[in-house]
């Protein structure tokens, strides 16, 4: 098998714990999160290279499907960052905490503070979503 | 009780592709699935192909993907997976050479790149007996004398299945032992070679391979150890 078929059949195949969900989903957000950075840079340099496109593109991310996807990259970006601080704590700073149970209570963990951080910044985001663009809440 | 057990075959030389075959058994239910295996070569098929020798968790033979996880098939009772379907497959990230025996070269090659063997060139102690060390000092690398080269840590690494270069748990888990052994004098050139591209900055901390590991060893832990000793210069 090469290795990316086995990569991806392990990705997708294997039954590890809460480790293996972890490292899948960080794999994701950071994909996530390296992709709208870099259309953000594109669409900045629209500013200095072409002016009139830069209008049309930050029509683009007021659209209703760019605010949906805008939620989900908060999310990427949420747990990317926490899940980065736990696992740069533990492996450079803690090497002890690297205990199944203490692992395993970690990631749960780390998903929760991801969620109590991106709820309430998707309900702004939403609140403003259907505000501008459905009229809602007297908009 | 009634169990359907699904097992990965691959008989190079029928010329037949990779496929799964799948036989309805009796069993019982503190069987383990290495009794399983050895019915169905009785019973049913006599060319299934695996490896087992010493079939009690010591010798590390018979690796294999279990309803989707590394396991020791001789150390896990069909009871304990918790289902009627068992899916057999082998580990991931080694060539398979025939059903669920892999080609374990790369693993051993990697294992054999940590010099994995006591070296100390400094004159034997005046009394001519042995290195003494104290138990603490012993202690610190207690957890990982434990390994027994079964793969099952390696082969769970998502690092190792996109690379396979990379050394994998096992090799640093066996370089730990005797990084961290007060009497061993190689530290420096284990750790040149774990500092590569191919060494322990490969680890994601999946922990796919603590989890895995059939004699409990922190593998997780034992990495990060090793990476603090390369980053601080300082064995403690």
């Amino acid at each position: 098998m090469s290795n990316l078929k086995t990569t991806m059949t392990g990705y997708a195949s294997y039954r590890g714990r809460e480790g293996h969900y972890s490292f899948l989903l960080h794999r994701i957000t950071g994909l996530g999160t390296a992709l709208f950075l870099i259309i953000h840079i594109l669409d900045t340099s629209f500013v200095y290279f072409f002016p009139d496109l830069y209008q049309h593109a930050i029509n683009l991310y007021r659209s209703t499907l760019f605010g949906i996807a805008e939620v989900g990259l908060v999310f990427c970006v949420f747990f990317h960052g926490v899940n980065g601080l736990r696992v740069a704590f533990f492996d450079l700073i803690a090497p002890r905490l690297w205990s199944v149970p203490k692992q395993r209570f970690s990631t749960k963990i780390t998903l929760l503070i991801t969620l109590l951080m991106w709820i309430p910044a998707s309900a702004i985001m939403l609140y403003n979503m259907l505000y501008h663009n459905f009229g809602w809440f007297g908009g | 009780m009634q169990i359907k057990l699904k097992v990965f075959r691959y008989l190079p030389h029928t010329g037949k592709k990779p496929h799964y075959d799948t036989y309805e058994m009796e069993v019982d239910p503190n069987d383990r699935v290495l009794d399983v295996l050895e019915q169905v070569r009785a019973d049913s098929d006599p060319s299934l192909g695996y490896r087992r020798s010493c079939a009690h968790g010591v010798c590390g033979s018979d690796a294999m993907r279990i309803n989707g996880r590394n396991m020791l098939a001789c150390k896990v009772l069909v009871k304990d997976l918790n289902s009627t379907q068992i899916t057999v497959e082998p580990i991931l990230g080694l060539k398979v050479l025939r059903d669920l025996i892999v080609d374990m070269e790369p693993f051993f090659d990697h294992f054999r790149s940590v010099m994995p063997y006591f070296v100390n060139d400094d004159p034997i102690p005046e009394d001519g007996k042995e290195r003494l060390q104290s138990p603490a000092q012993r202690d610190r690398f207690d957890d990982t004398t434990k390994c027994i080269l079964c793969a099952a840590c390696t082969t769970s690494c998502p690092s190792f299945w996109a690379n396979g270069k990379y050394v994998g748990p096992a090799a640093i888990v066996n370089a730990h032992r005797f990084i961290f052994d007060s009497r061993d004098t190689a530290a420096a050139e284990r750790l040149e070679v774990l500092n590569e591209d191919s060494g322990v900055w490969r680890c994601r901390t999946a922990f796919n391979c603590t989890e895995a590991c059939p004699r409990d060893i922190e593998i997780t832990k034992a990495i990060a150890e090793v990476k603090q000793v390369i980053y601080s210069g300082k064995i403690e």
